[in-house]
């Protein structure tokens, strides 16, 4: 196993996040207390739904929620190169 | 054209639309046109509870101690939860399944609409708990006028296309007379649009109609008041959501012509009529909202700030569905609702409370120090 590397998660009009290897794109932005919107947390609702502008995500659960392709869903996703998101 | 319960057309289940195409035969999920049908099935079967596995029976105590016009709130949002589940436990199986073309849309239909019923009943097991007699209650659902006006705008949809579905399906395309005398004309483009538009109303249902009620219900629960209900209502909620999910997949898979071409060229045409639905519906929670309030609101919660709510939830659901957004809103202003909506919070938790028939530890549950008597601790 490869170490996970540390991303950087670019917030339009927000400035630059680092996300800890553990966390997921929606903990890291918590940590900043970005307000981005959930409800499950596990990939099958979408409210977290977030526009990717750039950059690469792997998820840890497999999302159900219907996405465009353009779109993350946060709450079950790891930056895995360095990323660029809009906020709703 | 006449249902089948097996069509014996050897048909490549693989080429069909989700709708409209050959009925259903061969009950297989080893391939499927639309993967994420089979992965819905699975994710709701995981999430199956028992309405009595939820310990209501501190609600009693704490429904004497409420207020007279908190008691209309909780009682009233109840009445409303019976009636769309009510709805939501027929119909999708009547509407849905004499047309349905695929195995794994057929089965997350029948999943869906199974959930449903474990939402009504867990209705009658609130109710229960909380009077000796719930028959008022459940009586004043067919009279009560707030409640018929929603229910006249749910079934509608519903209604229109069985109706439609069930001329086609007896006497195929063209006008038909009816007993009351009345002409329809039927055509697949017509049936079509129906189910366009009810799903489109389906979608609103699952998307805005239940989050009033459970706002008022978790709002109790911010002040440890009505727990057990809420538990109950965590789960109907998880279960919403995917829901949801699923009339959100087949309205984009339509309009992006991942399905039937002839459904993306409805939907760009329907777009004005789709837009109307979800706007009713949503008006439809706020004048929701004001009948519940109108005998004084409850601590933490008023009529403004539910309609904000209701405001911020459909933008996020219309944004789903490609719908543009109506409403300048400046974030969620409910954010402890996240809380009580989060999938891993929720947890049945049957040694936790009473429960009289835990399916689990049915049988043997009854162990002495006797049935050990061989073994050498
Ligand atoms: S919070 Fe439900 S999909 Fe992300
Ligand atoms: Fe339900
Ligand atoms: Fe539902």
């Amino acid at each position: 196993m490869t170490q996970r590397k540390t991303c950087l998660i670019k917030v339009v009009s927000h400035g630059d996040i680092e996300q800890h290897p553990e966390h997921t794109v929606l903990q890291a932005l918590e940590a900043q207390r970005l307000d981005v919107h959930y409800h499950c947390r596990e990939g099958f609702c979408g409210a977290c739904r977030t526009r990717l502008l750039s950059g690469e995500v792997d998820y840890v659960i497999e999302p159900l929620a219907y996405i465009n392709d353009d779109e993350i869903l946060p709450c079950c996703c790891r930056a895995v190169t360095d990323i660029e998101l809009e906020l709703a | 054209m006449k249902y089948t319960t097996f069509n014996q057309v050897n048909n490549d289940a693989l080429q069909e639309p989700m709708f409209f195409g050959n009925p259903v035969n061969v009950a297989r999920y080893d391939q499927q046109r639309h993967n994420v049908f089979e992965k819905l099935i699975e994710k709701q079967i995981s999430f199956f509870w028992r309405p009595e596995e939820v310990d209501v029976s501190k609600d009693r105590l704490d429904f004497q101690k409420l207020s007279e016009s908190e008691k209309h709130i909780f009682i009233s949002n109840l009445k409303y939860q019976t009636l769309l589940d009510s709805v939501q436990g027929r119909s999708p199986n009547i509407a849905f399944l004499p047309i349905i073309s695929l195995p794994e849309v057929e089965t997350w239909v029948e999943t869906w609409s199974f959930f449903e019923t474990i939402h009504s009943r867990s209705y009658t097991h609130i109710l229960r708990n909380l009077f000796t007699d719930p028959s008022a209650v459940f009586n004043d659902i067919v009279m009560n006028d707030e409640i018929k006006r929603r229910a006249t705008d749910i079934s509608r949809y519903y209604d229109d296309l069985i109706f439609a579905t069930q001329l086609w399906q007896t006497q195929g395309e063209g006008s038909h007379k009816t007993e009351d005398g009345s002409i329809y004309t039927v055509t697949m483009r017509e049936l079509k649009r129906k189910l366009y538009l009810c799903m489109c109303s389906v979608n609103a249902l699952e998307a805005i109609r239940f989050y009033v009620s459970f706002a008022c219900t978790f709002a109790f629960a911010e002040r440890e008041l009505m727990e057990g209900n809420s538990k109950i209502i965590r789960l109907i909620a998880r279960d919403e959501n995917l829901h949801l999910t699923s009339t959100q997949h087949i309205l984009n898979l339509w309009a992006k012509g991942k399905d039937d071409p002839e459904m993306a060229e409805i939907a760009a045409e329907c777009q004005d009529e789709s837009l109307a639905i979800f706007m009713t519906a949503v008006e439809q929670e706020k004048q929701w909202a004001t009948y519940l309030f109108q005998h004084g609101s409850m601590i933490g919660l008023n009529k403004e700030i539910l309609c904000q709510y209701v405001e911020f939830i459909a933008n996020e659901r219309m944004k789903a569905i490609g719908l543009p957004l109506q409403f300048e809103v400046n974030g969620n202003p409910l954010p402890w609702m996240n809380n009580y909506l989060m999938s891993d919070n929720v947890q049945v938790a049957p040694q936790e409370s009473e429960i009289s028939s835990y399916l689990v530890g049915q049988i043997d549950a009854e162990v002495s120090a006797d049935d050990f008597g061989d073994f050498d601790l």
